[in-house]
C-alpha cells in the first residue's frame, strides 16, 4: 500500500489533529489484543447503516457515483449536524479517504510503520492535555481509518474541545471508528469545526483543512495547500458531484445551526454500552 | 395446489424458495408481495425514496401486478430526471428504438429474458452517428461471461455501418445488469438515459413485467433456467470462498454469505465483489440477479397455482405453451378444476 504523508496538527483543533493526504487504506484486519494487552477489546455493535427511509434529503441529485448504500449515511451526516450540503462533501471526502471502504485502514499491514509511528506521536503529544482514553495503548499503535481517514487518537477524542471530559468515545476502542455511524460522527464534529474555527473560501478549503488546519493558516496558500486542494476537486470531478450545483450543496456551508456534539451523537451512533461511556 | 417446479429441475424449486412466496387470488397477499419486490429492486437502483413516496397503486388497470410495474416505472422515472445523463442524446433515441423493436420481438417469440438480434436488421443497424462516424448503440456482449458462453456467430447478414460482428444480445430480465460480461457495481442499463431520451425506462418496463403473470407465462422459462444454472455454475466457486454471516462477532466492513445472498456488515455492499476469471461480479449484482431469477420463478408457480382466476387468454397461453413443464401444470389446474 502506497505511504501516505502525515501531518501533524498543532494545538488549535484542541486536543490536536493529524489527517493523512493521497491515502490509498487497505481493508482492517480484525481486532486483536495488543502487546501487553490481556483481553482484546469488547466487540460494539452499532445500528446498522441507516437507510432511504431514515432520511428526508434528496438522494439521487448529483450524487455521482456514490453507492447507493451509503447516501443515507452521507445524508443523516447532513441532517443531523445541520451543515447543508454538507453530505456531498462528506462523499467527496470519503471518496479519497477510504474508497468507501468502511473498514479501511492504514497501520494494520507489515509496511505501515509509519502510520502506527504517526498515530504514536499523536497520543504521545497530546494525552497529557486531553482527558484519559481507555484504549489509549491501542490507538497509539493503529494508525487511521475508517470511512474518513480520523488517526485513531484524535478519532477517541472527538468531542473533547467542545464537552471536555463527556466526549463520548473516550471509553471505546479504536475499531469502533470502522463502524460507519462512529465514524461518520467524528467526521460530522471535525466538519463543524474547520467551518466555526477557520477561514473556510470555499469546499476545497475544507479538504485543505481535512488534511491539517495549518493549511488554512499559516500555510494557506502554498504546495501542499494547492495540491490537496486540487485532489479534492479532481475526486469530486471523477465521482461526480457538481461542486458548484447551489441546489444540493450551497456557495459556502454554514455550521450556525449545529445542534451540539450530544445531539449529533445521539443523531448518528446513539448510545454506547454502558461499560465503555 | 401449488404447483411443483421440480420439473425444471430441484435447484429451480429451491430457487423459486429464495424469495416469499405469493397468493395471486388475494388481492393484499398480492399487494403486499409486488410492493416488498419492488423495493429490492429500488433499494439498489437508488429510487427507494420515490417508491416511498409514489401512491400505492396507479388506478389504470385492475391488474395489481401491472399496476405495480407502473408505480415502480413511474418512480424510477423520477429518479433518472435527476440522474445525469449516461449516454448522448443521439445514442439513447437509437437505444430506445432498437429496445422497443426487441423486446415486441422477444415477447412474441416468448424470449425476453434474453433478446438476441442481428443488429443489421433492426432500424438505424443499432448504430448511431456521431462526430462524423457511426458508432455501435449497445456493449457488444459476446465473450464468455456469467450469464452464457459467449457468441460467437452467426455474424450479421448485411455489413453494419458501425462495426457489429456479432448478434446483439440484452439480458433484459436482469436490467440493469443486462451484460453477461459486465456485472459491475452499478448496472450498465442504469446509464442509459440523456436529457431528451430514457431507454433505460423501456429496460427496467422489459425486468418488471417479467413479474406479471400474463408475459411471466409467455416467457419460456426453460431459457431462464439455462442462464441461471450458468451464472450459478460460475459464480459458486467464487462464493464459495466467502464466510458465512456468523451468529455473533462479525466484522464490520466484511463481506459474508447469508442465506443465499451476499451481506457486508456495516458496509457498503456497493464497493465488495466476487473476483474471477470472467470478471469481477460486484456484490449488489450478485444479489440483484440472483432475486430476479427467483421472482421469475416465485410468479411462474403462483400463477399456474392460480391460473383458473387469470384470464382466458392466460389459461390459453399456458394449455398451449410449448413448455412441456407449464402445460402439464396447466392440464393438471384444468383437471383440479
Amino acid at each position: 500500500m502506497r505511504r501516505g504523508i502525515w501531518i501533524t496538527l498543532g494545538a488549535t483543533m484542541g486536543v490536536g489533529g493529524a489527517l493523512l493526504l493521497s491515502r490509498r487504506a487497505s481493508a482492517a484486519s480484525p481486532a486483536s489484543a495488543p502487546a501487553g494487552q490481556d483481553k482484546p477489546p469488547p466487540v460494539i455493535e452499532l445500528a446498522p447503516l441507516p437507510q432511504a427511509a431514515d432520511v428526508s434529503g434528496d438522494l439521487s441529485r448529483n450524487w455521482g457515483e456514490t453507492p447507493v448504500d451509503l447516501r443515507p449515511l452521507f445524508t443523516l451526516m447532513e441532517e443531523t449536524s445541520r451543515i447543508v450540503g454538507s453530505g456531498r462533501i462528506f462523499s467527496v471526502i470519503a471518496s479519497r479517504e477510504s474508497h468507501f471502504v468502511v473498514n479501511a485502514q492504514n497501520g494494520d499491514a507489515a509496511g505501515e510503520q509509519g502510520e502506527r509511528d504517526a498515530s504514536a506521536r499523536a497520543y504521545a503529544n497530546n494525552k497529557d492535555r486531553n482527558p484519559p482514553l481507555r484504549y489509549g495503548a491501542q490507538a497509539a499503535a493503529f494508525g487511521s481509518g475508517g470511512l474518513f481517514g480520523a488517526l485513531a487518537p484524535y478519532f477517541l477524542w472527538t468531542g473533547v474541545p467542545e464537552v471536555g471530559a463527556k466526549a463520548p468515545l473516550l471509553g471505546a476502542p479504536p475499531e469502533l471508528m470502522f463502524q460507519p455511524r462512529a465514524a461518520a460522527f467524528a467526521a460530522a464534529v471535525y466538519m463543524q469545526r474547520l467551518l466555526k474555527a477557520y477561514r473556510i473560501d470555499d469546499h476545497a478549503d475544507i479538504k485543505a483543512g481535512w488534511a491539517s488546519p495549518t493549511l488554512l493558516t499559516s500555510a494557506r496558500g502554498g504546495t501542499d495547500y494547492q495540491n490537496v486542494r486540487a485532489r479534492f476537486l479532481a475526486d469530486a470531478k471523477t465521482l461526480g458531484i457538481d461542486l458548484s450545483d447551489t441546489t444540493t450543496i450551497p456557495p459556502k456551508l454554514d455550521a450556525s445551526a449545529w445542534p451540539g456534539v450530544p445531539a449529533v451523537f445521539a443523531g448518528l451512533v446513539g448510545a454506547l454500552p454502558k461499560e465503555l461511556s | 395446489m401449488t404447483p411443483d417446479l421440480r420439473c425444471y429441475g430441484d435447484d429451480i424449486q429451491a430457487l423459486a424458495a429464495l424469495v416469499p412466496d405469493v397468493d395471486l387470488r388475494s388481492p393484499m397477499d398480492t399487494h403486499g408481495w409486488y410492493r416488498g419486490e419492488w423495493q429490492h429492486i429500488a433499494e439498489p437502483l437508488g429510487f427507494a425514496q420515490q417508491l416511498a413516496g409514489a401512491p400505492t397503486a396507479i388506478p389504470t388497470t385492475a391488474d395489481r401486478a401491472a399496476a405495480m410495474t407502473l408505480t415502480g416505472l413511474a418512480a424510477f422515472e423520477r429518479s433518472l430526471h435527476e440522474a445525469r445523463a449516461g449516454v448522448t442524446d443521439l445514442q439513447a433515441r437509437a437505444q430506445s428504438t432498437v429496445l422497443q423493436q426487441m423486446t415486441t420481438a422477444g415477447h412474441e417469440r416468448g424470449e425476453l429474458w434474453r433478446v438476441t438480434a442481428d443488429p443489421t436488421t433492426l432500424s438505424t443497424g443499432a448504430c448511431y452517428a456521431e462526430g462524423g462516424g457511426s458508432l455501435r448503440a449497445f456493449y457488444p456482449d459476446t465473450a464468455p461471461g456469467y450469464f452464457g458462453e459467449g457468441w460467437p456467430g452467426p455474424p450479421p447478414r448485411a455489413e453494419s455501418a458501425c462495426g457489429w460482428t456479432t448478434p446483439l444480445v440484452l439480458h433484459l430480465g436482469t436490467f440493469p445488469w443486462v451484460y453477461s460480461s459486465r456485472l459491475e457495481a452499478v448496472g450498465p442499463g442504469m446509464r442509459w438515459t440523456s436529457p431528451s431520451a430514457k431507454p433505460a425506462l423501456e429496460g427496467l418496463y422489459a425486468m418488471g413485467s417479467l413479474m406479471e403473470p400474463a408475459i411471466n407465462l409467455r416467457q419460456d422459462a426453460r431459457q431462464v433456467a439455462a442462464i441461471f444454472r450458468h451464472f450459478v455454475t460460475h459464480t459458486a466457486p467464487l462464493l464459495a470462498r466467502i464466510p458465512r454471516f456468523p451468529a455473533s462477532g462479525a466484522e464490520a466492513g466484511r463481506l459474508y454469505r447469508r442465506g443465499s445472498f451476499l451481506h457486508v456488515h456495516q458496509g457498503s455492499l456497493h464497493v465488495a465483489g466476487l473476483d474471477g476469471p470472467r470478471g469481477r461480479v460486484a456484490a449488489p449484482a450478485y444479489n440483484y440477479v440472483l432475486r430476479r431469477f427467483a421472482c421469475f420463478f416465485a410468479i411462474r408457480r403462483a400463477a399456474l397455482r392460480a391460473l383458473s382466476t387469470l384470464p382466458a387468454e392466460v389459461q390459453q397461453l399456458a394449455t398451449t405453451s410449448v413448455d412441456p413443464c407449464m402445460r402439464q401444470h396447466a392440464q393438471e389446474v384444468a383437471r383440479a378444476g
